[in-house]
């Protein structure tokens, strides 16, 4: 695990800003982290370096968004699911396996059917404007892009 | 006597048509998991370059799992859909009976093996025996690690296929050595000709099958969840 402590909101989305422009299809993002920690800050800036002209908006009612970018963003929240069939329900792997980009809020909660590899993001809160940035990469791909996002 | 068979149950998307003994067309993309977008306009693509109206088509067939719970549904739906709209018949074929006979009169056992995530492959054992493919070990969802010391206990080669290969060839070649073979590309991902034979097999026998995805698990999320449900009455 690498992490980074960043002091304010525009620290944070330059680092998710530069993630967008580094990811590719088929990738797929997890991110954890306390309420108000910045998940979805995170994504909104993450998009912007993906392309997204839409204002992104958690999809924590709807459990998924879809956005054009340079390639295609999929926005889950999960905070809502009770049961995986309501995963299943949304024809998931259609998305973990396809085509686009996937960054999944609150990964956390359906660890049980995320694929063998991703980038694993945490956000810790440490003050009112700072937080810590750590990243798992499952592979040599994502760790080769957390390294990249330490770089300054 | 046409038939349409499709497999959309793994990252393959698979599609044939048959004309009595003759295989006339199939349309095979192994890429990205878009069955949704996909199928559809592959079915239709294949039927106009073989000049058929979906009106001719006698039977449906189709791949019923396990795999994809996605994929399944995909397909199931699909098939089912055309078969009532069309008012004809639908024939079931297990994925791993379909895969298995990508191999077909092979000398030695068939091993397919499909991922059910983690350490678990969805899997059964195949040989043949006077031109019949026989199941000799049942379909089910078993530890890679299990799979390897039940087929030690063999002495015959065993060809594997199947998505979960790609994840766990090397568990399967340290632990089975000699025993170990996988044949070409080819024949490793499921192919929509095979569920047509497997078909045709069923339909001569007279062997019905109900036209319902086989799962063959619940997720282990499912399975926490009425364990918390039972415990909460």
């Amino acid at each position: 695990m690498s992490c980074i402590n960043v002091s304010n909101q525009k620290e944070l989305e330059e680092i998710a800003e530069k993630l967008g422009k580094l990811v590719n299809s088929g990738d797929v993002i997890c991110m954890v982290g306390d309420l108000g920690a910045g998940k979805t800050t995170f994504i909104q800036a993450l998009a912007i370096g993906l392309g997204v002209k839409d204002y992104v908006t958690s999809p924590t009612f709807t459990l998924i968004n879809e956005y054009e970018g340079r390639i295609p963003l999929y926005h889950f929240d999960v905070y809502r699911i009770n049961h995986i069939d309501e995963m299943e329900n949304l024809g998931y792997e259609e998305y973990f396996y396809g085509d686009g980009v996937c960054a999944i809020e609150w990964a956390d909660l359906i660890k049980d059917i995320l694929p063998y590899d991703y980038l694993w993001i945490e956000i810790k809160i440490t003050g009112a404007e700072s937080r810590q940035i750590c990243f798992i990469g499952t592979n040599d791909y994502y760790r080769e892009i957390a390294g990249e996002l330490l770089e300054k | 006597m046409k038939l349409l068979a499709i497999d959309t149950s793994s990252l393959t998307a698979t599609v044939a048509l048959l004309d009595g003994d003759r295989l006339i067309g199939e349309y095979t993309l192994n890429h990205k998991m878009n069955h949704s977008q996909k199928l559809m306009p592959m079915i239709e693509e294949l039927l106009n370059s073989c000049n058929t109206k979906p009106g001719e088509i006698d039977v449906f067939a189709v791949s019923l799992g396990p795999g994809s719970f996605t994929g399944l549904r995909i397909g199931i739906a699909t098939m089912a859909a055309m078969a009532q709209a069309l008012d004809k018949n639908v024939v079931g074929v297990p994925t791993l009976e379909a895969l298995a006979y990508n191999l077909f009169n092979i000398k030695g056992l068939i091993c397919p093996i499909i991922d059910a995530q983690k350490d678990l492959v969805y899997t059964a054992l195949y040989q043949w025996t006077d031109g019949n493919m026989v199941e000799i070990m049942e379909q089910q969802v078993i530890k890679i690690d299990k799979l390897i010391s039940m087929l030690k206990e063999k002495s015959e080669k065993i060809f594997f296929i199947g998505d979960a290969l790609e994840r766990f060839s090397s568990n399967l070649e340290d632990g089975l050595g000699q025993q170990f073979a996988v044949p070409p590309f080819k024949f490793l991902i499921p192919s929509a000709s095979s569920v047509a034979g497997v078909a045709r097999i069923k339909l001569e026998k007279g062997i019905k099958t109900d036209i319902i995805p086989i799962y063959m698990r619940k997720s282990e999320a499912e399975v926490q969840y009425e364990k918390r449900m039972k415990g909460s009455e």
